[in-house]
């Protein structure tokens, strides 16, 4: 039980950095149809401004940890934006007429493009933090097996939380959210009543590559370790998550992201580590082949 | 028995009844025309029949070759290959980066398929695969002459003008050698003089080769002139069946077409 | 045109071109700041950052330069363009840079740029040029490939015996074949059928460890395990792909992803049957028709050179293996060529242009994408089954997702469906960066980069022009 209960915090907050990074592939996809194949990289780039700039604020924050961790976010945020809108400027706008393919393989480029970018720039090996957040909540304890819940999980699940609360609001409410709606249904009728389509899906990437900065400082913090090739398998995963949960659908992220969270570290809590990323593919294979729509997306009529 | 007979075909999209309860017939050498107001359901019927979408109620049964084929039952494919039925797009599918030629081989595939040995006597190039392929392209100038198309047929198909696709699409499911042949809207965006080529495409088809044609036209110069039996729908729903004269003054009729344009004008 | 609209159009133009280089060059230095401007350096247990400024300025300084060359151009002013963009390209060729890379940078930029300049100043002045008298470019491509094909063959086949065919010009030559081989095979499932597969690497990495298996286990030769190797690799593409084909493109590809890197985490962790992360070493090496290429072969057995009572040298092999990727790679395009004139062949045409109107038709779709990705994948297994005899040892680390963007990059850049057009790709991206290996770091960036930017300048590939295979009039002779 006091395991299991392990697994379970664990796998939470696997879930919340994997629906962040899936809400940026769900976004990008209700509004364009393509799968931002570079986005894992746009995550792996937040992680790597998060500790850059971490470093250059100094181990204990200058003293004001609480004010060097949020500037340290903001900061990744807002310049892993700046990838995101450059990405979608050089790499998709371009072949917005085009095929899906041909995006999709101009994705895939600009993935390896990225990752070698910074492998040139920062180098191959892998880069470590002292952990900054310690310490944490004992919840139970049996056998000398203590459950814990450390302060920085309660972060990432409290600002996951928190954003994706804030995120909602502003598609359903505000102009921006109905543009992006009115963009995701007809694209073409959206530019005759005025609505800035270039603009908007411009914003949407700004968007989901900041909240994959997000989830890329989380990692930072988390894991205390990176290295520039982390966004090839959290991209995979938060895709699946996407995929899981109904691709256009930002519930659906989320939860999908919940849901490769937990079963992955149930998986390797349960059977191997070893094969925990075959236990992802085997879901988004099987997922796609029985449910393309996900769990909360809409049936797809094929137009004939 | 007819070629075709359809019973109580109805098909939801959601809470939308998109076709209700509609039966009607379609027979052998004739013209049978689908007619109705914009969003009668139409095209559904035309997805229905052909396996695109499979319907929520209905019989569909096609006589093809001595035997009875359960349309609704069929894969899209198998009601292509097996049932013979044909079908052209209202928003034309050509393959647009082959050529015209190749276009109408594609048609003829599983003919094709059989006389190569399904690839294998094919690679290694028997005789009976070059008669057979012979066939095909002697096959393809016959329909390529009576759309008017054979000085085109090495270009890309893609490259034609739009009435040569709209002919080159007709040729194609007539490549397929059908027992129907379904057509979604053949004369939209035909100018008069196409227009009346088409009337005599189809007129030569019906007299010639003896298939049955189903016709999906708002164009009424066409659907006048050359349908042998009319069927109405409005709303998803049968609202008139008959020949041409006895549809053209239906007040029901009548009264779906002119009533949507009052509600237009309103 | 005068030269007065000339220069009025110079003063109106300066002013946008250098606030749009400004403004390219103001994201650029956003975007250069944390991650070329800092470098992260381990000090100790720890990692500290040092400033980059130079390269960093440098950097955002090409930008500049780079989106001004470029409004430039579409303000009509070729000439100072291309002096300019030969200026930088002479700088980074006579001066030490900081790195490499903004050398390379700086020489290739400026070239491109110059080279782009010069074709828009020769398209402006065609007008000025009587129409009998111009050169029908296209025309003259058309039939240059005619003949390019033919010729590399030629080239191909004498080249181990010109004078410069060294060991290291073999070797590159091998892989480049290797390569060709991949992406011929991989072209009729992306190419012909249009499948987006992102996970061919899975069937080259099944030949490969077929034949080393089989070869271990049961003691057979190379010959006796090619074409087992070739029906194991189908095999396994009929099993992933009957499940995945219905999925529409973007779908398949992720999903063809998946199955990539599930059978190489198998491959690492299933460690008492394919070695784990050690591989198996010590896979035979080929033999000429059963006589070994040894110095001193085993008791009762002749070797090659013994057979054809020459001295031995190591480089027959070379030559041997050279030749054999070579027949291997000319029987996959004589197979592609003549299957493209089949019904089948046709067929998947058909598919990757409509779907739709193939089911109309009454054509399989399902049966018919999985002849494509079993045909793809059995190529896939011989060229991993020679992968395995060439290096006589094979681990997960060869068979990794990014060999599957390589030949998938070879096939797509090369343009798709295009047999000569794999070629050049792999002659490009495998062979050049053999010869430059001090840039071999630099590979990786600029391939990625080169995708997306041959991908939106031409999204169709770059020789994506396709002849009919099949044709009613006579006037020209088949391709």
């Amino acid at each position: 039980m006091e395991y299991f209960l392990q697994q379970l915090i664990n796998g939470v907050t696997l879930g919340a950095v994997y629906g962040l990074i899936a809400i940026g592939y769900t976004l990008v996809y209700g509004i364009i149809g393509m799968i931002n194949f570079a986005h894992g990289e746009v995550y792996m780039i937040g992680a790597f401004i998060a500790m850059i700039a971490f470093l250059i604020l100094g181990p204990d924050g200058g003293g004001y940890l609480v004010l060097a961790l949020l500037t340290v976010l903001i900061v990744s945020m807002m310049l892993t934006a700046v990838y995101g809108w450059t990405l979608e400027r050089l790499a998709y706008r371009p072949l917005r007429g085009s095929t899906r393919l041909a995006a999709l393989i101009s994705a895939i480029g600009m993935s390896i493009a990225l990752q070698n970018y910074v492998q040139l720039t920062q180098g191959a090996r892998t880069k470590a933090i002292q952990p900054v957040i310690q310490g944490g909540i004992e919840l139970a304890e049996r056998d000398g097996f203590a459950v814990s819940l450390s302060y920085i999980q309660i972060v990432i699940v409290v600002v996951t939380v928190a954003l994706m609360a804030s995120f909602s609001l502003v598609i359903a409410r505000t102009a921006l959210g109905r543009a992006q709606r009115a963009c995701e249904q007809d694209r073409e009728m959206a530019a005759l009543v005025g609505i800035n389509v270039d603009r908007t899906i411009s914003v949407t990437f700004v968007i989901g590559a900041s909240l994959a900065a997000v989830a890329g400082t989380m990692a930072v913090f988390y894991y205390g370790v990176i290295d520039f090739f982390i966004g090839f398998l959290a991209g995979i995963k938060a895709f699946t998550a996407a995929v899981l949960g109904g691709i256009g659908s930002i519930p659906g992220a989320m939860l999908g992201g919940l849901l490769i969270g937990l079963i992955e570290a149930f998986w390797s809590g349960y059977f191997t580590t070893e094969y925990k990323d075959v236990a992802a593919f085997s879901i988004l294979v099987l997922v796609l082949i029985f449910r393309p729509t996900g769990l909360l997306g809409r049936p797809e009529i094929e137009k004939v | 028995m007819s070629l075709l007979t359809v019973e109580h075909l109805t098909m939801r999209f959601g809470g939308l009844v998109a076709v209700d309860d509609v039966g009607f017939a379609a027979e052998e050498g004739r013209i049978t025309a689908l007619i109705g107001p914009n969003g009668a359901g139409k095209t559904t019927v035309f997805n229905c029949l052909t396996g695109f979408y499979k319907p929520d109620t209905g019989r569909l049964a096609l006589r093809a070759d001595g035997r009875e084929h359960l349309l609704e039952r069929l894969d899209d494919f198998r009601v292509a290959s097996e049932a013979k039925v044909a079908r052209t797009f209202q928003n034309i599918r050509i393959f647009p980066q082959m050529s015209v030629l190749e276009n109408l081989m594609v048609a003829q595939h599983n003919r094709l398929m059989r006389a190569s040995g399904y690839t294998l006597l094919g690679l290694v190039g028997a005789g009976r695969f070059r008669v057979a392929e012979r066939a095909a392209v002697d096959r393809a100038t016959y329909w390529l002459d009576r759309v008017g198309l054979t000085d085109r047929a090495d270009v890309d198909a893609g490259t034609l003008p739009y009435g040569g696709q709209r002919r080159l699409e007709i040729a194609r499911a007539m490549c397929t050698e059908p027992v129907l042949l379904c057509l979604d809207e053949p004369a939209a965006g035909l100018n008069p003089r196409e227009s009346a080529e088409l009337n005599a495409l189809l007129t030569f088809i019906k007299a010639v080769h003896r298939i049955g044609i189903l016709l999906i036209e708002h164009d009424m110069s066409v659907v006048m002139g050359i349908s042998d039996h009319i069927v109405v729908l409005d709303h998803g729903a049968k609202i008139s069946e008959g020949p041409p004269d006895f549809v053209r003054n239906d007040p029901a009729v009548i009264r779906a077409y002119l009533g949507e344009e009052e509600a237009e004008d309103g | 045109m005068t030269a007065g609209t000339l220069a009025e159009r110079g003063a109106a133009f300066l002013p946008t071109a250098l606030k749009e280089a400004g403004i390219a060059a103001g994201i650029a230095l956003l975007l250069a700041l944390p991650l070329v401007g800092a470098r992260t350096v381990s000090e100790g247990s720890a990692f500290v950052v040092t400033p980059r400024i130079v390269e960093l300025a440098l950097g955002v300084a090409f930008v500049f330069a780079g989106r001004l060359a470029i409004a430039s151009l579409r303000g009509g002013h070729h000439l100072p363009v291309i002096v300019g963009a030969l200026a930088v390209a002479a700088l980074g060729w006579r001066f030490a840079l900081p790195s490499a890379f903004l050398g390379v940078v700086a020489i290739a930029g400026g070239l491109a740029v110059a080279c782009i300049g010069a074709i828009g100043l020769l398209r402006a002045r065609r007008d000025e040029i009587p129409a009998v008298a111009r050169i029908d470019t296209a025309g003259l491509l058309r039939q240059a490939l005619g003949w390019l094909g033919p010729a590399l063959i030629a080239l191909a086949i004498v080249l181990p015996f010109l004078p410069f065919a060294d060991r290291r010009l073999m070797d590159i030559a091998i892989l480049v074949l290797t390569y060709v081989m991949l992406g011929w095979g991989l072209n009729i499932v992306v190419g012909l059928a249009g499948l987006l597969d992102l996970g061919y690497v899975a069937f080259y990495a099944v030949g490969a460890y077929s034949y080393a298996l089989i070869a271990r286990e049961f003691g057979l030769d190379f010959w006796s395990c090619l074409p087992l190797a070739g029906v194991f690799a189908a095999f396994f593409g009929i099993i992933l792909g009957f499940p995945v084909l219905r999925l529409r493109g973007d779908y398949l590809a992720i999903v063809t992803l998946g199955f990539g890197e599930m059978i190489r985490i198998i491959l690492l962790n299933w460690y008492n049957f394919t070695g784990g992360p050690d591989g198996i070493s010590g896979v035979p090496r080929p033999t000429f028709f059963g006589l070994p290429f040894k110095r001193a072969p085993p008791e009762g057995v002749e070797s090659f050179h013994q057979f054809l009572g020459i001295d031995y040298a190591s480089i027959h092999r070379t030559y041997f293996l050279y030749f054999l990727v070579l027949a291997l790679a000319l029987i996959t395009n004589a197979f592609t060529l003549r299957i493209r004139r089949l019904p089948i062949g046709r067929a998947w045409e058909a598919l990757r242009e409509d779907e739709i109107a193939c089911r109309s038709l009454g054509i399989n779709p399902t049966n018919t994408k999985l002849t494509a990705f079993a045909i793809g994948a059995m190529f896939g297994g011989f060229a991993g089954s020679f992968f395995a005899t060439r290096q006589g040892f094979i681990s997960p680390e060869s068979f990794t997702f990014i060999e599957s963007a390589i030949i998938l990059a070879i096939v797509v850049l090369g343009g798709m469906g295009s047999q000569i057009g794999v070629v050049l790709a792999a002659l490009v991206l495998i062979g050049l960066p053999e010869f430059f290996r001090e840039l071999h770091e630099y590979r990786m960036l600029a391939f990625g980069a080169c995708m997306v930017l041959i991908t939106v300048w031409r999204p169709r590939g770059l020789l994506a022009s396709r002849d009919p295979m099949i044709r009613l009039s006579r006037r020209r002779a088949r391709p």
